[in-house]
């Protein structure tokens, strides 16, 4: 546990350090005034929520990319990773602490967003609020796991960094962050359903509207197994790296 | 003459250099894969939000829009070649030299612009037939200069901020992002210009994008040619004023860097 908080303390000192960790508390707040204007010139108020929680989404999915998911990689970079591989402490315990402080700190965003909504004379009341917390709960957590196996892929497989930056909008689009999979072609709808983006999103809008939501364990559980899936997958890997580096010799080739 | 000669010879040679580092960065393979894939999907995005209005105007609308807005990405993206060369340390190198470097960032950059461009028109006719638009043929074609015109535009645009970036390289993502998102919020990208406040409006009207994407919406839209050259002109207009801003702030930034001796440090 101190070797997690260890990791957290020093992921927030690199948030100060480094202004481009800020984008997304920039960005985000801009996403929320383009859909805002959007559904306010079509005269669409009852879809602002639906312009809350983009941009939320927007955030959270952007550090799990391009900061959560260039830990390892920014290590070998740095020459740290031979140092931290040493220790004593356990290297995914520093990992994913680091990574738990980046998804945590893109809770901002949300009061970023609800400020926005504000401004535009919009209330997003939460209907459900238990439920809405515990969503919250569940996807900064698959979040973070999903980040772990991102973390791990971006070093095993050269091209994943590449393919990883390019990752934004096709997930947005597949995790119905904005649009609902309902509205998608019938063929994307299965790859949606494999995306916990696409069961958040649905539930966190229900949680916004006032009619009971429907099975909401199951739909929590689905978010959840998803994401516990990208945090198996992402240790797993963790582990392959660190056999095959320490074996090849090349821990901190860049 | 002379002068122009060295320039334009030094010009080709970074537009080289970027395509270099450009292809350095993407493969053909991760280019269709990662970016085009990407570039599609921003497009879509914003397209599916006209399918949940119900509303095939507005499809076309944010479909238009945001393929027309992938040019200037492009463009902003450019900024990143201005990083590079200082985090590569050739900077020192090239102030040394008696080239002025605003020729060699101002060109750096084109590859990304031009491959902007060509993805903006890429999304726009594929995906136009996806969404079932009907572009006016061959009236539509009137679109490909345009396009070429935003991204020229946008990449004006850049150059000025790429001297803010050689001052301040550290915020280097900052800046390329939020810049990005702040065209695509003020450029009637989503939402008409009229839509705004008059004075945001005002502040629309002098960014690249707002009035080169009005002209491209009354090529396809049938609007008359004299009301469509109106918009390209005051799109020339803009891109100009951006163009001569970058030009007479460059030195500035370069100097103030040379003075404090910041330009020096590498990544």
């Amino acid at each position: 546990m101190r070797t997690f908080l260890a990791g957290a303390r020093i992921q927030l000192q690199f948030f100060r350090a480094y202004p481009d960790a800020l984008i997304p508390f920039i960005t985000a707040p801009l996403y929320a005034v383009i859909f805002q204007m959007i559904f306010h010139h079509a005269g669409r108020q009852d879809l602002t929520g639906y312009a809350a929680i983009a941009p939320v989404f927007i955030a959270l999915w952007w550090m799990a990319l391009f900061i959560s998911g260039w830990t390892i990689t920014t290590d070998r970079w740095n020459g740290t990773i031979e140092m931290l591989v040493a220790a004593p402490a356990s290297f995914a315990a520093v990992i994913f602490g680091r990574i738990t402080a980046t998804t945590l700190a893109g809770v901002v965003s949300f009061v970023e967003i609800w400020v926005v909504a504000r401004a535009f004379g919009t209330k997003i009341p939460v209907e459900h609020v238990w439920p809405f917390i515990a969503i919250i709960i569940v996807t900064l957590a698959a979040m973070a796991g999903t980040a772990t196996a991102m973390a791990s892929l971006y070093v095993l497989a050269r091209n994943a960094a590449t393919f990883g930056n390019s990752a934004s909008f096709p997930f947005y689009v597949l995790g119905g962050i904005l649009v609902p999979v309902s509205v998608l072609p019938h063929w994307v709808r299965p790859l949606s359903s494999v995306v916990f983006l696409s069961w958040s999103a649905d539930l966190l809008r229900a949680a916004l509207r006032p009619e009971p939501m429907h099975d909401f364990a199951f739909r929590l559980g689905m978010v959840g197994v998803l994401g516990a899936c990208g945090l198996v997958a992402g240790l797993w890997a963790m582990r392959v790296i660190l056999q095959r580096v320490r074996g090849n010799g090349e821990l901190g080739t860049t | 003459m002379r002068n122009l000669v060295a320039n334009a010879r030094v010009a080709w040679y970074a537009v080289v250099s970027g395509a270099y580092d450009y292809w350095s960065i993407y493969t053909l393979k991760s280019w269709i894969f990662g970016w085009c894939v990407r570039m599609i999907s921003q497009v879509s995005f914003f397209a599916l939000i006209g399918k949940l209005l119900q509303s095939d105007a507005q499809t076309e609308f944010f479909l238009v829009g945001n393929a027309v807005a992938v040019a200037a990405f492009g463009a902003m993206f450019a900024m990143n070649m201005t990083a590079n060369e200082r985090g590569n340390g050739t900077l020192s190198l090239l102030l040394a030299s008696p080239s002025k470097p605003v020729v060699v960032f101002a060109s750096r950059g084109v590859y990304v612009m031009a491959d902007g461009v060509f993805s903006a028109l890429l999304g726009l006719f594929i995906l136009g037939p996806a969404f079932g638009l009907h572009f006016p043929f061959p009236r539509v074609l009137a679109v490909i200069p345009l396009t070429l015109l935003v991204g020229i535009s946008a990449y004006c645009f850049s150059t000025t901020l790429a001297g803010v970036i050689i001052r301040y390289r550290e915020g280097t993502g900052l800046i390329v992002n939020a810049s990005i998102v702040t065209l695509l919020t003020l450029c009637g990208v989503n939402v008409p210009v009229s839509f705004y406040p008059t004075w945001l409006e005002w502040i629309s009207r002098c960014l690249p994008i707002t009035n080169g994407l009005e002209a491209i919406r009354g090529v396809i839209n049938g609007s008359a040619w004299s009301t469509i050259a109106a918009h390209a002109g005051a799109e020339v207009l803009v891109g100009s004023a951006w163009l001569t801003l970058a030009l007479t702030t460059f030195g500035i930034f370069m100097r103030a860097g040379q003075r404090d001796g910041s330009l020096e440090y590498a990544s």
